[in-house]
């Protein structure tokens, strides 16, 4: 039984599930997609794996899954025995999804600010920056209240697949022109999140913590 | 010389700026980072490295030094570079040194001056001890408008608003509550707000006001 | 935007576009130097560049090359072929282009950060250079007169993962080569091969002062290696680097030696910032305001 991921290095999505992947220990097989300038997710081939033509798309023992999210629940349900990274008591696991959702949502205007300035995606790059703004303030305001509480996680006192889920493109903001000066409490999140034990960085997020 | 105000501007709170970490701050446009070392007090820098002008805000911190993301070069507290790792035997020349501002911490906020060895005085809201941190919070208006905000906001039944040059406010409530505002100019259309509050039972409020601070915020960039 | 006056930068040929971004019978607008150009392809190698001038009047042809993956074109007199690079034209070779990336910095920042072996360590950790091996050796820069480029030579420097077919570390040997204010490649020994170098080459087209686009053109030795491996290698090489270059400040490239300080490790950068100010550029540089 083998896991396979299409993947691109540099997508914030395709990184959300390499983190899970990697934070589980869990051995899988890496198909690479040229996505930019290749378009390879748009391809006819791809198109039989993901009709959306979009990555990450994950292979699992006969299952064919896409969208990150649902692919960090996936992982997390089958895989993960300790249940920490998607608690399932009742206090913990709605609002673990809700953050999942928001991370695939309002957050994802971040990534289309980044694909405008890195791979001129032709789209409106100040609304987008706006919105990502807007979605950063809300996170922020939460993660104000966590360290208020004495607590450094998104949801509970274990990092959970929401934190995995909002990390990339918020770390990534600065690719699309998205700073982080105004949000004090997310720097403290994400370095936070840098130094967990297995956490790996990708382009774009610095190495050094 | 600097052309900058002699003023002491909050640029953020004590306790938030966490041990070993560099940190990204814009005052009056100008990009700052403020850094803590493993342990001691938060410094205040120019956001560039003098070697190829990468922001020392994106740095980590070993030790008591600042080391710059690009080449590794490391910073003592007083801005002297004292390590090149590209020339691990070669001792740094007394020329390459980060430009530090001066740094203060009070009520639990980070001021600094960027006129350098200015002779204002810090702002004076009596005894240092018994202040806690609200929350920092950024509104997308002049803080001219922030100013003006902070005396008309509904705190509660406030007895008193004392400006201090422009930039910090104390807003007294009757019930004895304090709270101290530290405003900090971006730009032209952002300010950021460094609150930290005093009073009986304060310390279990913290989240009740930082939430007020969001209506706060709200209420200003609805006006 | 304003379309620079400056001589210099205008005659150099830039790229605009790489071959496969136009499709067949299309047409692409892009920007140089300010100037608004437009491109349009009529047959396979067919390309036709023109200016579009703001004021809707038509616009001036411009001379168009194709080579190295990317269409070239100038606004003014080339003083300057483009270069020679022989290893394009080896039929083994893995020629590929990776598309471009914006940057938001001057392109002299791009041309800098390419030259350089002192970040390694800290940026490409693991990959192209160890925590632990951070010294960059001497190395030796020259001026070609003849061709009017600067050469940086016997450079080496310890890498973990020096390319996608590397299984081991090894001391990898550098040339690098600035063939022009906005164009610059590197020769590093392949893994496989000691007699044979791999051809890098990063293309500017500078849209303004601050904003770029890059193209990597690169003609390499692996027989092994898919061409979306390939490409993934070189773009996550890039975007590490993207973060350094969008947060240098200032965006312009200063070339006063007292406002940023080098080393010796920086000796290609002193090189490629003398020939720089020698050739009067204006274009993305940095002039610092009188106190």
């Amino acid at each position: 039984m083998t896991i396979k991921l299409y993947d691109y290095s540099l997508s914030g999505s395709c990184y959300k599930v390499r983190l899970l992947l990697h934070f589980l220990d869990l051995h899988y097989e890496k198909q690479q997609i040229d996505f930019y300038p290749g378009r390879q997710h748009k391809s006819l081939d791809f198109l039989q794996i993901n009709p959306l033509g979009q990555i990450p798309a994950l292979e699992d023992d006969g299952l064919q899954l896409r969208d990150a999210q649902a692919i960090l629940c996936h992982l997390a349900n089958k895989y993960d025995g300790s249940g920490r990274w998607l608690p399932r008591d009742e206090r913990h696991f709605g609002a673990v999804m809700m953050w999942v959702m928001f991370a695939g949502g309002e957050l994802m205007s971040a990534s289309a600010a980044r694909l405008h300035d890195a791979l001129g995606y032709k789209l409106d790059i100040n609304a987008a920056r706006a919105s990502a703004h807007a979605a950063f303030r809300i996170l922020d305001d939460h993660m104000t209240l966590r360290e208020i509480e004495g607590a450094k996680w998104i949801v509970g006192d274990h990092p959970t697949i929401a934190d995995i889920a909002c990390f990339p493109y918020v770390a990534l903001s600065g690719d699309g022109g998205i700073g982080h000066e105004d949000y004090p409490a997310l720097r403290n999140w994400m370095r936070n999140f840098r130094r967990l034990p297995r956490f790996h960085a990708m382009s774009g997020v610095p190495e050094y913590v | 010389m600097s052309l900058e105000q002699d003023r002491w501007t909050g640029v953020g709170l004590d306790r938030q700026v966490q041990a070993a970490s560099s940190n990204p701050v814009i005052l009056d446009g100008q990009a700052l980072a403020l850094w803590r070392g493993e342990d001691g007090p938060v410094r205040v820098w120019e956001d560039r490295c003098p070697h190829r002008g990468m922001r020392l805000s994106f740095g980590f911190v070993r030790g008591d030094t600042l080391r710059c993301i690009y080449h590794g070069w490391a910073y003592r507290t007083d801005g002297q570079c004292v390590e090149i790792p590209a020339h691990p035997d070669l001792a740094p020349p007394k020329t390459i040194c980060a430009n530090s501002y001066p740094a203060e911490s009070r009520y639990g906020i980070v001021w600094t001056n960027l006129s350098g060895a200015g002779s204002a005085a810090l702002p004076d809201f009596g005894a240092d001890e018994g202040w806690e941190p609200v929350r920092s919070i950024y509104v997308d208006r002049p803080a001219s408008v922030v100013r003006e905000a902070l005396h008309s906001f509904d705190f509660g039944d406030v007895s008193e608003v004392r400006m201090n040059g422009g930039s910090a406010a104390l807003v007294r409530v009757r019930s004895g509550l304090e709270i101290l505002f530290a405003v900090q100019p971006v730009s032209d259309g952002k300010t950021a707000l460094h609150a930290v509050a005093k009073g009986q039972g304060v310390a279990g409020r913290r989240a009740d006001l930082a939430r007020r601070l969001e209506r706060l915020r709200a209420t200003i960039e609805r006006a | 935007m304003a379309v620079t006056t400056d001589s210099v930068a205008l005659n150099e040929w830039v790229p605009c576009g790489w071959l496969g971004q136009v499709p067949l019978g299309g047409q692409m607008d892009t920007v140089i130097f300010g100037q608004k150009i437009s491109i349009t392809r009529s047959d396979d190698d067919c390309y036709r560049v023109e200016t579009l001038p703001e004021d809707g009047s038509s616009g001036r042809q411009l001379p168009v090359q194709t080579r190295y993956c990317c269409i070239f074109t100038t606004l003014g007199e080339a003083k300057r072929p483009l270069p020679e690079i022989a290893e394009f034209d080896e039929p083994d070779r893995r020629v590929t282009g990776c598309g471009s990336v914006g940057v938001n910095t001057s392109p002299y920042r791009l041309v800098e950060n390419f030259l350089d072996m002192a970040h390694f360590s800290f940026i490409h950790t693991d990959i192209l250079g160890a925590p632990d091996r951070t010294e960059v050796l001497a190395y030796k820069t020259e001026h070609r007169k003849d061709v009017d480029e600067i050469w940086a030579i016997d450079c080496t420097f310890y890498q973990p993962a020096a390319s996608k077919a590397s299984a081991t570390g090894q001391m990898t040997q550098y040339v690098y080569r600035v063939m022009s204010p906005f164009s610059v490649m590197l020769y590093k020994n392949v893994h496989c091969d000691p007699t044979r170098n791999d051809a890098i080459c990063v293309f500017i087209q500078p849209k303004g002062e601050t904003e770029c686009l890059a193209y990597m053109p690169m003609a390499i030795v692996d027989e092994n290696s898919s061409t979306a491996d390939l490409i993934d290698f070189q773009q996550s090489i890039f975007l590490q680097d993207r973060v350094i270059l969008e947060n240098q400040r200032p965006a312009l490239l200063p070339l006063d030696p007292t406002y940023e300080l080098p080393t010796r490790a920086d000796a290609s950068s002193i090189a490629y910032r003398r020939w720089l100010k020698a050739m009067n550029i204006k274009f993305g540089i940095y002039e610092k305001q009188a106190a």
